[in-house]
């Protein structure tokens, strides 16, 4: 590993520990829900990972389609499996904070809906780019990834078109919303150290995909040279 | 489950993922190190 990149990892493991000890012992308990609120901390900034994750597969997507290059098709594969990593945090520990509150584990409600719609797009995004074979496959998966995109404003404007049983929002939630500024600060470090997360993470996945597209391409000359064992 | 055992839970289960997510990432790591030398070796 690069020192630059080591520098990079012990920052963001640094940056957990803190985040961690704001969100459970700094921040103040919640006077509705009590101390189940702090699941709030890990809850909203693995959403935040998982769309900007799913916003760089778009992007990555698109670049493919132009340019058909390698590289981005390679940021498309990365992003879209660390955001599904992320999504399934987010629809895990959703229950797990909603089974004490509303008294139930799910409801089809139109954010929890839209968020487990999502995550099944970008599940069967990774299916089709393990389990399909043929020169189109890249890019059948970079078309799917486009239209699997128009999901993300979807789940994210989706508790402010209706009224849902999950909570309205409370940062950029117009005028009767907003968190104690001690609860802002404890938030925005863990958005701070789970976007670091979602960044290693990423760079990680992103350096296997082009060993492994290297190795089989190496496999694919060696078989043309009838090399192959 | 009480609000307590829930929190708990919730930050055990998000620790759980990332961490085996890491060491998914690092076995496929190895497999394709292990590929790449093979291929040295045939070469």
């Amino acid at each position: 590993m690069k020192p630059l990149n080591l520098l990079f990892v012990v920052i963001t493991l640094g940056l957990l520990g803190f985040s961690t000890y704001q969100a459970l012992f700094v921040a103040p308990t919640e006077q509705t829900m009590g101390e189940v609120q702090r699941i709030f901390y890990y809850h909203v900034p693995s959403a935040w990972v998982a769309g900007l994750c799913f916003f760089v597969n778009f992007l990555a997507s698109v670049a493919y389609l132009v340019k058909r290059s390698s590289n981005a098709d390679a940021l498309a594969a990365a992003s879209a499996e660390v955001g599904v990593v992320f999504c399934t945090i987010v629809l895990i520990t959703g229950p797990i904070w909603g089974r004490p509150v509303w008294g139930i584990w799910w409801t089809w409600d139109a954010r929890l809906t839209t968020t487990l719609v999502l995550w099944l797009i970008y599940v069967s995004y990774l299916i089709l780019r393990r389990f399909a074979s043929g020169s189109q496959t890249q890019t059948l998966a970079a078309v799917l990834a486009i239209f699997g995109f128009v999901d993300v404003p979807i789940v994210y404007m989706s508790i402010r078109w209706f009224r849902t049983q999950h909570p309205s929002p409370v940062i950029a939630g117009g005028a009767n919303s907003g968190l104690d500024p001690i609860m802002l600060h404890a938030f925005f470090w863990n958005l701070l150290a789970f976007t670091c997360v979602g960044i290693i993470l990423v760079m990680a996945r992103y350096r296997l995909q082009k060993m492994e597209n290297q190795v089989e391409a190496e496999h694919a000359e060696l078989a043309l040279q009838g090399g192959v064992r | 489950m009480t609000g307590a055992v829930a929190l708990k839970a919730a930050y055990i289960v998000v620790w759980v993922i990332l961490l085996g997510y890491v060491a998914y990432l690092v076995g496929r790591y190895r497999r394709v190190h292990e590929e790449m030398k093979d291929l040295k070796r045939s070469s």
